[in-house]
């Protein structure tokens, strides 16, 4: 035991696991000093770690290997931290231990996963994101986030038995446990790509993200944003770099979504109607695979991130502030709200690949592999869901929450803790956008591609200023939808509406045959009660009249006794 | 925004910004005859391809999400509420 615990705290995150432990029990000031201390350090020790085997383990004659790291890890493994110490100080004006200790054990089983080098161990930090994250979906403590967290966990849980599953049919074959390159047509390939499947939000298993995250608290919808789906994305590039199906399944998942964001009114589901287009970028590179696209996906990611916590914190500030996302409630809040403003409007020029701002330094990495790979209707998709990032993220989120029509909020600029982490975030957005370098020096490969290719950012401005202008046609000519309050039917329908009503539909000739069976047997246990108890009166076996709880205790008695008899044959 | 379709009043401030976003766009079909654009496809090449499709994508965006809201658009309480809302 004396051993175990140093040996555990060098597993990168686990150190922010262990950390969470103390949380609940630190005053507010030492928790927030207490968390960013040991995020700190497990940046660094992160840092440190150089791609190769770490730690290895056996376990039931199994071997494990605890610490791996590859090229990729090490980029991921720092914005995770990044994305971890944002939304402890966008948290700090908050007294809540639950959404603290949940948050920092998340993010640290997140980064564990990171450097898991087999599915078991990727098995145990899978889940373990999902059981810790959970709670930062209840902490809203209504039905409705009680009902979301469960079909939330429902999903996280299921991907991860299936991920169990893949591994355990892989290790029958003889390929061993550790992550590998794996082929999608196999069956633990198979598996395991549709566990990874369900974490990255594909097209019919994204309906838990819509769900879910926009029934978080404030602060924990922005810790949510962050970790999940990107580990997703990590795996996904790891083992399945190169799978076609993922091209086409990423253009998807680009262009559905931005149809969705037109018409949802809450603007934090339509940030996570905008998180899964983005995905849709990531999983397009994993799919073409090239040195390039690899370092698209993981750049996109790592900026995807940042910009995407700042449009969340930034939405969390204005629900904070006016107690509603809603866009038919919302507008007019710049004069209110102007830090706020310019930060919403810093992370949407970010994710709207704006040159000089985060998201075109590494969008058009992957958009670029795409058409050097020759990929022309992929690429015409990915252009097209660029146009759709633009109408939702771009205009949609800052318009209708800061300017279109002013609902006269009488409220204050967003807590200061907020606006430095929004501010910090900002900055980063920038600094990549203006010197993406810091980021490419990052990358798995080198960058062999300009950005800043005088026809490239021609062609970008033209797509998003006359993108742009189709938006001032519209709204000039009173075309754009109105915001309508309402509920937009996604894939989650399927498990909340659909699977319900057809199990019900399945269940009620079965039942209804059981409990006529059930009826029968205990209209014939009571009788042959009735007549063995004339009988002891007549004999003096069994005295007294057995009550129905009785002799349906005795009926399942016998039951229970039968199924034993035919489980032991 | 309004709440309904109806065409809205163009505040000066709006105006101002209109006439601005036209100004660049007009500078940037002006620069589309300057700078030579590296293409990968034949369609890339073509002048003002980009303009054109970010207009014309963003157009279909929006229309294709009015065309959505008729399939998928439901009473905001329709999950709570059962079967009576749909």
């Amino acid at each position: 035991m004396n051993s175990l615990l140093p040996t555990l705290l060098q597993i990168p995150g686990l150190l922010m696991v262990f950390g969470a432990l103390l949380v609940p029990i630190l005053p507010h000031a030492i928790r927030q000093i207490w968390m960013l201390a040991v995020i700190a350090v497990s940046a660094w020790l992160c840092w440190g770690i150089a791609p190769g085997l770490h730690m290895t383990t056996q376990l039931a004659g199994l071997d494990l290997i605890l610490v791996r790291a590859d090229a990729i890890t090490r980029p991921f493994a720092l914005v995770f931290h990044i994305a971890a110490a944002l939304n402890v100080i966008y948290a700090m004006h908050e007294n809540i231990r639950t959404t603290a200790t949940a948050g920092l054990a998340y993010a640290g089983a997140a980064i564990a996963a990171l450097f898991a080098g087999d599915f078991v161990t990727l098995f145990i930090y899978w889940e373990l994101t999902a059981f810790t994250s959970v709670f930062l979906i209840l902490i809203s403590r209504s039905e409705r986030s009680f009902a979301a967290a469960m079909r939330y966990l429902l999903m996280q849980v299921s991907s991860g038995v299936i991920l169990l599953a893949g591994a355990v049919i892989l290790w029958h074959s003889g390929q061993g446990l550790s992550v590998q390159a794996l082929d999608a047509s196999t069956l633990a390939g198979g598996l395991i790509l549709l566990a990874f499947g369900i974490k990255a939000a594909f097209p019919f298993l994204n309906g838990w993200l819509q769900d879910a995250y926009p029934e978080a608290s404030v602060t924990g919808t922005v810790m949510l944003s962050a970790f999940t789906t990107k580990l997703a994305i990590y795996m996904l590039a790891l083992c399945f770099a190169g799978t076609e199906i993922l091209i086409w399944i990423g253009a998807v998942m680009t262009l559905f979504p931005v149809f969705f964001a037109v018409i949802e009114n809450d603007l934090r589901r339509v940030l996570a109607f905008s998180l899964n287009n983005q995905l849709g970028f990531m999983v397009v590179g994993v799919g073409i695979g090239s040195e390039l696209a690899i370092n698209g996906t993981v750049s996109h990611a790592f900026a995807h991130i940042i910009y995407k916590a700042l449009l969340f914190m930034s939405m969390g500030a204005v629900l904070h502030r006016t107690g509603t996302a809603k866009a038919s409630e919302l507008g007019g809040l710049w004069k209110r709200m102007p830090l706020t403003m310019v930060f919403c409007i810093i992370g949407a020029v970010s994710i709207s690949s704006f040159p000089l701002f985060s998201g075109f330094v590494t969008k058009s990495l992957t958009i670029g592999s795409v058409a050097k790979d020759g990929y022309f209707v992929v690429w015409m998709i990915l252009i097209f869901a660029s146009a759709g990032v633009l109408e939702h993220s771009g205009i949609k989120i800052p318009y209708f929450a800061f300017f279109g029509h002013d609902r006269k909020f009488e409220v204050k600029e967003a807590p200061v803790n907020m606006l430095i982490a929004m501010g910090i975030a900002a900055g980063l957005c920038i600094a990549i956008g203006v010197a993406p370098q810091l980021l490419y020096g990052l990358l798995p490969y080198a960058v062999d591609y300009n950005v800043w290719e005088a026809g490239h950012v021609l062609g970008e401005m033209q797509l998003l200023l006359f993108a742009i202008l189709a938006f001032v046609f519209l709204m000039v000519r009173g075309l754009y939808p109105p915001e309508i309050d309402s509920t937009v039917l996604n894939t989650d329908w399927f498990l909340r509406r659909l699977l319900p009503r057809l199990t019900m539909a399945i269940a009620r000739p079965i039942l209804a045959v059981w409990f006529a069976a059930l009826g029968q047997a205990k209209k014939i246990v009571l009788d042959g009660l009735y007549v063995g108890e004339r009988a002891s009166q007549q004999t003096g076996l069994v005295s007294g009249v057995a009550s129905t709880g009785a002799a349906a205790g005795i009926f399942l008695a016998v039951f229970a006794l039968l199924l034993l008899i035919l489980f032991s044959i | 925004m309004s709440h309904s379709s109806e065409k809205p009043e163009i505040s000066p401030a709006a105006k101002r910004f209109i006439i601005a976003l036209c100004v660049i766009c007009f500078g940037l079909t002006v620069l589309e005859f300057i700078i030579h654009r590296h293409a990968y496809f034949t369609l890339e090449g073509r002048p003002m391809f980009f303009a054109a499709y970010g207009f014309i994508a963003f157009i279909i965006v929006v229309i294709g999400g009015i065309g959505l809201r008729k399939l998928v658009m439901r009473a905001p309480d329709y999950y709570e509420a059962g079967d009576d809302h749909e």
